[in-house]
């Protein structure tokens, strides 16, 4: 009898395995061939995004009859392998909220932002972000939030160094390390590891008049510019004044350390107060600074940004669901909802002026337009952080970051 | 086999002669199949069609955003061996393996011994052990991470307190260092499961043969090396083809613990072809990594298997 049942076990086991195994290469989509339901895939970005998203639902339904949407929430660290997956077996949502586009619009997934959104949510992006949707000359990706980078740093260990301001120029940084050393602390926190090493780099580099890529957008990733910043902070590395191993850190690690009142400075965005210094130490004295340069003439900011991407499917029949439901996400007060409750900044005109009466974020939306953007309309753009994120770090600890840089830039000729 | 007996005469009276007709041999010969073929359903789909799923993508031209671009022949192979970290990454992976599995079968065949002594709390120690491998390893491995933490670290603390280290050490950001307390962490999950299947090994001892070995005045050392070894043969074979293939596909301790850095310093094939796929956003250079994988894995439990003479224990 026990031989039996197990028998009928395995049979039945096999045959649900072949079913849901045959499931997975078919294009069907759940529901989505009337055109009314969509399905939306959005990032978390913390313990707030699904309440705001399943609130905002619920909202729009109840507004448009009819028209459902499923949601389903990624985490960032499985975002990129869940992608894939979806484009792979030919199972994209309707609506996607990721960090890059141009690959998508290069292999012709996606719609033009003009045709799932109204031409008044469309003139409503602020022209910079605009700007870094667009994959050759047209605009695809829709700006979801923005954010930048500026220097933060810790009064109280100024204070004791006897520094008064903040750091502006490159050699202001290392001396104000190494007063802040001597107190004890950490000076500069570099974290170089692969979380957003690309980050942290080009903060640096563009205010040495070093980037990515040429004036006329070829890689320029090994340029002297560039060879010369890394050069400064593999310095700043061995002279003892940055944490250990840059090469591991990830930003959450310093930030963490900066609010525990270790560090005296590091580079911060919009949401490192709600998200890293608040939950430690509500009353840490910390300053808020533009990005140091070299020269200390010209101050650049690093600016990120996220998109939602509207895929194609069922020859165009979910286009209209989509637009209903994005110009109603690009509402003024749904934008400005999600963007004060994640510590985000506005990628709308609209949304921007609600923002500005927080004055923590108004030195952020203020230092948007000086903001300098990794090229993420080139698809190629992808490999090229993954590739940095992956080896930049090395510089600092065993290799010469000329031949570093060099890698990254064959890899980059090499994806285009 | 009650079971056969009975399908073989249902299957006979639909047969019109009681003399084995054709249809009746035909039945015979495929009752087996009805037994085996759930399993035969399971290997396939499970295991085969996997395999050629992950050939076939190894074939193919993927971009990156994971739209089938059509046929790159052996395209994606050139590009896996001309990667400059592929060597050092495979020498890497064949020392962690062979390390952490030697290290784990010695511990273990100790370890075994000890369950199955008699002692007071037996029971409780039994289980004890079986602790490690009911935890999650990914929990195992952020545990450790954290432990061995440059600022915040349980072990830093210690070696401080105790003054055997004047500052914090930075324990995972050293590859050398990171890997051998990395190998430290798969030895001490990998330890339950080799520790009870050695138990079981020792309990299929009968316990005459050790008796005629005191008869003849073997002492401990002569029938450890002499007996119980030997006997333990086939589950020495077993613990180990299985850690082997376990630790050789170990993903979660090292994304865990190092993420397979700084740069490729601390990468196996493993965590090597999923960086391949999501940083450098090549599924196929991937996928052929992943063959490759397969075959080294195929070769070594051949290897291991020819040198320890299986045949002789099916047998």
């Amino acid at each position: 009898m026990k031989r039996h049942l197990i028998g009928a076990l395995a049979a039945g086991l096999s045959v649900a395995l072949g079913v849901s195994g045959c499931g997975k290469g078919s294009s069907s989509d759940d529901g989505g061939s009337d055109g009314k339901t969509i399905k939306f895939v959005a990032a978390i970005y913390s313990d707030n995004t699904k309440p705001f998203w399943d609130g905002l639902i619920k909202d729009f339904e109840a507004k448009n009859s009819g028209y459902k949407v499923q949601l389903e929430m990624v985490d960032w660290t499985q975002m990129d392998a869940k992608v894939k997956t979806y484009v792979q077996t030919k199972q994209v949502p309707d609506v996607l909220n990721y960090n890059a586009f141009s690959d998508f619009a290069r292999d012709g997934l996606i719609y033009k932002a003009s045709e799932v959104v109204s031409p008044a949510v469309l003139s409503d992006f602020t022209p910079t972000f605009t700007e870094q949707a667009k994959y050759n000359g047209e605009q695809y990706g829709l700006p979801f939030i923005s954010s930048a980078r500026l220097m933060f740093y810790n009064k109280a260990l100024f204070g004791k160094a006897g520094i008064k301001d903040a750091p502006k120029t490159w050699d202001e940084v290392k001396a104000d390390a190494e007063k802040v050393k001597r107190g004890g602390a950490i000076g500069y926190g570099l974290p170089l590891g692969p979380e957003e090493a690309q980050a942290e780099f080009y903060s640096w580099a563009m205010n040495n008049g070093g980037g990515w890529v040429n004036p006329a957008g070829k890689w320029a990733i090994n340029q002297p510019a560039n060879v010369d910043t890394l050069t400064f902070l593999r310095n700043l590395t061995k002279s003892g004044l940055t944490q250990p191993n840059p090469e591991t850190t990830d930003r959450k690690t310093v930030f963490n350390q900066f609010a525990q009142g270790k560090i005296g400075l590091a580079i911060g965005g919009p949401f490192t107060k709600a998200s890293f210094i608040d939950p430690v130490n509500k009353s840490l004295e910390f300053g808020v600074a533009p990005l140091p340069s070299k020269s200390g003439t010209e101050h650049n900011t690093l600016g990120v940004m996220d998109v939602l991407a509207a895929f194609k499917k069922n020859d165009g029949k979910n286009k209209e669901a989509v637009q209903k439901f994005l110009d109603f996400f690009y509402q003024k007060d749904n934008t400005a909802k999600f963007l004060t409750k994640e510590g985000f900044l506005p990628v709308t005109k609209s949304a921007g002026d609600v923002l500005s009466s927080d004055p923590y974020m108004k030195q952020f939306v203020d230092a948007l337009p000086t903001s300098k953007f990794a090229p993420t309309g080139n698809p190629a753009w992808t490999s090229v952080a993954g590739a940095v994120k992956q080896s930049l770090g090395t510089s600092v600890a065993g290799s010469e970051p000329k031949k570093v840089l060099d890698k990254i830039q064959e890899t980059a000729e090499k994806a285009g | 086999m009650q079971d056969v007996k009975l399908r073989a005469r249902d299957a006979g009276a639909s047969a019109p002669a009681p003399r084995p007709s054709a249809l009746r041999r035909i039945g015979l010969a495929l009752t087996p199949l009805l037994w085996l073929g759930p399993s035969l359903v399971l290997i396939a789909v499970v295991v085969l069609w996997p395999v050629a799923e992950m050939v076939r993508t190894s074939l193919l031209k993927i971009s990156s955003s994971g739209v089938t671009l059509g046929d790159r022949g052996g395209g994606n192979y050139t590009d896996l061996f001309d990667e400059d970290d592929l060597v050092p990454v495979v020498l890497r992976t064949v020392g962690w393996v062979a390390g952490v599995v030697i290290t784990t079968m010695v511990l273990s065949l100790a370890i075994g011994q000890l369950l199955n002594a008699r002692f007071p709390g037996r029971r409780l120690v039994r289980w004890a052990v079986i602790v490690p491998w009911a935890a999650s390893v990914l929990m195992t491995s952020l545990i450790w991470k954290w432990m061995l933490d440059n600022y915040s670290g349980v072990v830093n603390r210690v070696l401080l307190d105790l003054h055997l280290i004047d500052k914090p050490e930075n324990w995972l950001a050293h590859p050398r260092g990171a890997m051998l307390w990395m190998m430290w962490v798969a030895v001490f999950v990998s330890l339950p499961f080799a520790s009870f299947v050695i138990l079981a090994g020792l309990q299929t001892i009968p316990e005459d043969v050790y008796e005629a070995a005191r008869v003849d005045g073997a002492g401990p050392f002569r029938t450890y090396f002499g007996i119980t070894l030997p006997l333990l043969r086939p589950a020495i074979l077993i613990a180990s083809i299985i850690n082997v293939i376990n630790v050789f596909n170990s993903f979660p301790i090292i994304w865990a613990m190092t993420g397979g850095g700084p740069g490729h310093a601390t990468d196996t094939t493993t965590t090597f072809m999923y960086k391949l796929a999501f940083y450098d956003q090549n599924v196929g250079e991937s996928a052929a990594m992943a063959v490759v994988n397969f075959l080294m894995i195929l070769v070594m439990v051949l290897l291991y298997l020819r040198a320890s003479r299986w045949r002789e224990e099916v047998r």
